[in-house]
């Protein structure tokens, strides 16, 4: 019940949001990220644009933002990340482990 | 893909153990040829509630839009974690009589000469297992390689063979003591992990607040941003950025499982209290 609840409260918040945030894109390329380097405002809420362009399934797991998002090969998603200090934090991929990417907050 | 296999051993020697205590009493036994097709059969229905119960799982999960698929996992993160502070604690109360309890359970359904009666002791310990198996296999392996989850499994069962062969050799290499304690202990590591990703998720979802974001900054020193670190974290519930909400479930959850520990046998109420 509660977990519909929220469910529901989740989804009536996304789209509200969605649109007006600074927005930096990244795709996924087999193991592969471009760019490995994305810069982003510190202290406000943003989304990364995930789009896998490989042939493999990719996970853009990063357990300082928070996120972990599945990408089969050709679909794009996007996640949305909570307001971060200046600072560096590092995601990768978590089905192509030598793959690492930060992302540079200022 | 260490985790699966790690919760498919330990699991799996759980029930392994089960199966050993009710086969080896049955074998004993002059008539044990009539009993064990029922063991048998109680195994495979325990199996067989199991998958079912992990199909059931996987496509409920399928069917729901992306934001309702990250609460129900998160949901059943949780459970998972509650069951295995549940398991931890009930192997510790039971696991020293565990073989001198079955056997009076089956000496009872051999006097009433119910067969059935040890199918269904064969089906709920298998079943048990198996479908805390499945539970803790959703909240941290969903994401795996088809490939590599099916891997991890079958390396788990046969690793699960092989320590429990050795186990039963008579504790030359390895004790079932020693064995459960260290199990014990990854197992609960395991089960702050997953309260971690859990919390997590419901930070990210807004559902709870994170009161101060981040508390420290610890990626100096193991960074949880790269693969080496995520799998340090994925396996104690470490993070480099932690929200004080994380810290303090954090905290709350060994102050709860060490309780629940050291609270002497003798003082819990009676069943049904």
């Amino acid at each position: 019940m509660f977990a519909a609840l929220a469910a529901a409260l989740v989804l009536l918040a996304m789209p509200a949001y969605a649109d007006e945030l600074h927005t930096v894109s990244l795709e996924m390329n087999d193991g592969k990220f471009v760019p490995a380097r994305l810069e982003v405002p510190a202290g406000v809420k943003f989304k990364i644009v995930i789009r896998n362009v490989g042939k493999t399934a990719a996970e853009f797991e990063s357990l300082p933002l928070r996120k972990e998002k599945v990408l089969a090969p050709g679909a794009e998603s996007f996640v949305v990340v909570h307001p971060l200090r200046p600072g560096e934090y590092g995601f990768f991929d978590d089905f192509h482990q030598e793959a690492q990417g930060i992302v540079v907050a200022k | 893909m260490g985790q699966v296999l790690f919760v498919v051993w330990r699991e799996s020697v759980e029930a392994l153990l089960v199966i050993g205590i009710l086969f080896t009493w049955i074998v004993g036994r002059p008539d044990s040829r009539r009993w064990l097709p029922y063991l048998w059969g109680g195994v495979g229905l325990g199996l067989a509630g199991a998958v079912a119960l992990g199909m059931l799982i996987l496509f409920a999960g399928e069917a729901m839009s992306e934001s309702a698929q990250t609460l129900f996992q998160t949901v059943l993160m949780l459970l998972a974690c509650a069951l295995i502070v549940q398991m931890v604690v009930w192997m510790r109360r039971h696991g020293r009589t565990l073989k001198q309890e079955m056997h009076t359970a089956l000496a009872d359904e051999v006097g009433r000469s119910h067969g059935w009666g040890v199918l269904l002791l064969a089906a709920i310990a298998v079943a048990r297992e198996g479908s805390e198996t499945v539970v803790f296999l959703y909240g941290i392996g969903q994401h795996l390689v088809l490939f590599e989850f099916v891997l991890a499994t079958v390396a788990g069962l046969a690793l699960a063979g092989v320590t429990f062969v050795l186990l039963q050799l008579g504790g030359r290499y390895v004790s079932w003591r020693w064995f459960f304690r260290v199990t014990e202990i990854l197992l609960l590591l395991l089960g702050a992990a997953m309260l971690m990703s859990a919390v997590d998720n419901l930070l990210s979802l807004d559902i709870l607040p994170a009161i101060v974001d981040p508390l420290w900054d610890s990626s100096a020193f193991i960074n949880d941003g790269t693969a080496m670190g995520g799998l340090v974290a994925s396996f104690t519930g470490y993070r480099a950025y932690p929200a004080l909400t994380s810290l303090l479930i954090y905290l709350a959850y060994w102050v709860l499982v060490l309780g629940l520990l050291r609270m002497p046998r003798a003082t819990r109420t009676p069943v049904g209290a």
